[in-house]
């Protein structure tokens, strides 16, 4: 996996917080992980295929998945809903949509599967690797994570 | 409230038309969080789905019919993307009717909703405003 694919995805990610929601996000320190992702409350799977195979994981903490969301609807929320989890889900997918542009850009040409939404803490999410890249991201209503796992196709 | 004046592209036609359908999502969300019984809800859910599809398609056209009159270079990029927020409505649409309009799809409707709309004005439109202010023709 090498580091070069994980920067669309930042650059997206910093793209659509700040235009979509007026807010900026600041990456922490990048670790390399091994096995399965460590789930948060809110999570968005989204797989990748074509020039590059795998799948991006972001994972919100519930403070940031209801903070995000309230942001967006001038309106509060209590818990994880169907609505706040397919906010979130579309999240993802613009995200991943716009990282998928810029690897293009970059002669990669990819597609995206329609995210999977795994809601519930302490959940272990598979990304069919051994390893892949963590990100841990403050936003201003706070943290979140990126997981990333991608391969060149054979 | 959910329009942030950073939404704002500086074409006052286009930004009265998204503040419309912004307050529209809005009491659609506003309704289906609300307090009462589903059935009362039912009625707001299919009076949103009703306008969005037909007052997008009259946004969409209008919109493009301005991007045409000033030239804008992305025209073909941004058509396409209506056509897929049309047939993503759709999708929800053809959903509803095949399985009802339980709360739990109106929820997930509302919760893309919201999302495209601001994806839409707040990321594709804006470079629309950008082209404008950067010297573009003018309508």
């Amino acid at each position: 996996m090498r580091a070069e694919y994980l920067n669309p995805f930042l650059a997206a990610t910093q793209d659509v917080f700040k235009q979509m929601l007026g807010m900026g996000i600041e990456k922490k320190k990048i670790e390399l992980r091994e096995n399965f992702v460590e789930g948060q409350d809110a999570n968005v799977l989204i797989s990748v295929m074509g020039a590059l195979q795998g799948a991006v994981v972001y994972c919100f903490p519930q403070s940031t998945a209801l903070a995000i969301v309230k942001s967006m609807a001038g309106m509060e929320f209590t818990e994880i809903d169907t609505l706040v989890a397919s906010a979130l889900g579309e999240i993802g997918n613009i995200i991943s949509g716009n990282a998928l542009s810029r690897l293009e850009a970059a002669s990669y040409r990819c597609d995206i599967a329609p995210p999977q939404i795994i809601i519930g803490g302490n959940k272990s999410i598979s990304m069919a690797a051994a390893k892949y890249i963590h990100v841990p991201v403050a936003t201003q209503v706070g943290d979140m994570a990126i997981n990333l796992m991608l391969r060149e196709k054979n | 409230m959910m329009w942030k004046e950073m939404y704002r592209i500086g074409v006052d036609k286009v930004d009265a038309q998204h503040q419309e359908l912004f307050q529209r999502v809005e009491d659609f969300l506003l309704a289906i969080k609300g307090a009462g019984p589903w059935e009362e809800k039912l009625v707001k859910v299919k009076d949103t789905m009703a306008f969005m599809q037909d007052y997008v398609v009259e946004h969409f056209r209008d919109e493009e019919e301005y991007q045409r009159a000033i030239g804008y270079p992305g025209y073909d990029r941004h058509c396409r993307t209506h056509e897929e927020f049309k047939a993503e409505v759709n999708k929800c649409a053809e959903k509803f009717a095949a399985n009802g309009y339980t709360e739990d799809l109106a929820q997930e409707f509302a919760g893309k909703l919201m999302t495209w709309l601001i994806y839409h004005v707040a990321m594709d439109d804006q470079k629309i405003g950008q082209y404008v202010r950067q010297g573009g023709q003018q309508a």
